[in-house]
């Protein structure tokens, strides 16, 4: 079977994963662990702060479980997953002005004195850290909705050239 | 084009055990060389030193006439095939096939073209994206070679490849291999423990016993005309029947209560050996009913086309032939029996005695 110049990339989707998107989502873990554990940081008082912590804590369960099937959904070319990876990027893209920036605009009387809930630098890395988590959701995403696209039509192909 | 020459190479473990001596060949472009002989006697060794896993303590080894004796494996252009396959399990048989060419950061569209059609060659197309784990075992052996081929190597070499499958996958996995050997019109070295492998695939074969070459030929040399009675005996399934103390006189070999008739070549041959004992090799297939031979029967073992017997002839000594078509002897039975083709070994140094009358040069 002598193979076509032009369907080459395409061709080598049938045999390999999409190592790349997969890693992706894999980065996009790392970064929401990273933001995760720079809350912690937070010395907070107030009870108000200490459920949102705590919620958002539950939240990073959450993602970090649905990002890693995701991972491997997308490493075998399942479109569907891009979609709860877009949906899972623009969730980190919210929760910054959640929890990170309610903190950081917030003050509260500790022992007479007033006290900001997150300091500046605290704030500037934990939006990073979303924010790279979110790029990396959003690109894993696209990159595997083209790959799953460029592959089904190469298999359509393949099965009317068969038939 | 891939020539190798191997001179006088000598392996020599660190605790002083001597594997492999003097070892002599050129294998031409394309040839299919088979190393041959029982277990622990230096063709693994051999074949490793080749493929640089092995130090070679002795002698020179030259891929297209360059010296490769001191290069490290991943740098003499060679492909190995082990027994036990040695893919990764956690790949799938693509990945398993590119493996080595993506370690080499090979352009990913010519590593898939490389798979494609080594896969295709080996009928393994449809297996791809499969883990070796799903694969019977003659398809993993076909995946191992498969990671050759798409090196394409300049030699490949096989350790006794065919060993871990059964009979009948045997049997087919060997003329894979021999087909193989046809399209890609490779240099080929080729170890294994079995005659069948050997006479069936080979262009020359390599006889060895305890780290000697004993004879390099063609598969018709080795079971034609060997050169000493270890290959007489290694060669040939049954294996060669021996009959020590054998006289000649008066034109007729005697000894052990039996008297053979010899042909006017034979005892040409035979001519410098009047009066003394030499060693009488028959095989079992040159042994045919009729006769004057009387064989005493002890055993029967019908194989469909051919009927192997076991008896004794003369003094007890132990006879095997094989008969062409299905016999029905008993323990017992008396048989008249006589030999065909006769092979003459001399007691001393136990090689073949030639026409000339010269002894072989085991």
């Amino acid at each position: 079977m002598e193979m076509d110049e032009r369907y080459v990339r395409q061709d080598r989707l049938r045999y390999t994963k999409n190592t790349v998107s997969s890693r992706l989502a894999i980065l996009a873990i790392l970064f929401d662990v990273l933001f995760f554990v720079s809350i912690y940081k937070s010395d907070v008082g107030s009870w108000y702060y200490t459920i949102l912590i705590g919620a958002s804590i539950l939240y990073n369960l959450v993602f970090m479980l649905l990002a890693f099937l995701s991972s491997e959904g997308v490493k075998r070319y399942k479109p569907g997953f891009s979609w709860l990876l877009i949906a899972l990027g623009a969730i980190q893209v919210v929760r910054i002005f959640i929890l990170p920036m309610s903190a950081h605009r917030a003050e509260l009387e500790l022992k007479g004195e007033t006290v900001r809930v997150m300091g500046d630098a605290q704030f500037i890395r934990c939006v990073i850290y979303l924010c790279v988590s979110s790029a990396a959701c959003i690109a894993a995403a696209v990159i595997n909705l083209g790959k799953s696209r460029m592959l089904k039509a190469h298999l359509a192909r393949l099965g009317s050239r068969q038939a | 084009m891939a020539e190798l020459s191997l001179q006088h190479l000598d392996k020599i473990y660190d605790n002083k055990v001597q594997a492999v001596f003097d070892f002599n060949m050129d294998v031409r472009d394309g040839e299919l060389i088979v190393l041959v002989g029982p277990s622990g006697c230096g063709k693994s060794t051999t074949l490793r030193m080749v493929a640089g896993l092995e130090d070679i303590s002795a002698g020179t080894l030259l891929l297209d006439g360059k010296d490769i004796t001191q290069a490290p494996a991943k740098d003499r252009d060679m492909a190995m095939v082990f027994q036990n396959y040695a893919l990764y399990g956690h790949m799938t048989i693509y990945e398993n096939m590119a493996f080595s060419l993506t370690l080499r950061k090979e352009d990913p569209n010519v590593i898939h073209k490389k798979v494609l059609a080594a896969a295709e060659i080996l009928g393994l197309t449809s297996q791809l994206n499969k883990k070796p784990s799903q694969l019977s075992g003659g398809q993993r052996q076909r995946v191992a070679m498969g990671r050759s081929i798409v090196r394409n190597p300049k030699v490949f070499l096989f350790d006794e490849p065919l060993s871990n499958l059964d009979a009948k996958l045997r049997g087919a996995t060997r003329r894979e291999i021999l087909l193989l050997h046809k399209r890609l019109k490779a240099t080929m070295l080729y170890v294994t423990h079995d005659q069948t492998e050997a006479l069936t695939l080979a262009d020359r074969i390599v006889c060895m016993s305890m780290g000697h070459v004993q004879q390099i030929g063609t598969p018709l040399e080795l079971y034609d005309s060997p050169v000493n009675m270890f290959v007489a005996s290694f060669i040939g399934l049954p294996p060669m029947n021996f009959y020590h103390g054998m006289g000649f006189e008066d034109g007729v070999l005697k000894g052990n209560g039996m008297e053979v008739e010899l042909t006017g070549e034979e005892k040409d041959i035979l001519k410098d050996y009047y009066g003394k004992e030499i060693v009488l090799g028959v095989r079992p297939e040159d042994i045919h009913t009729g006769g004057t031979m009387p064989v005493k029967v002890i055993s029967n073992e019908n194989l469909g086309m051919n009927t192997l017997v076991h008896g004794t002839v003369g003094e007890a000594k132990h006879l095997t032939a094989k008969l062409k078509g299905w016999a029905d002897y008993r323990n017992g039975d008396e048989v008249t029996m006589c030999f065909g083709r006769k092979h003459f070994f001399d007691r001393d140094t136990t090689c073949a005695i030639r026409k000339e009358g010269s002894v072989g040069n085991g």
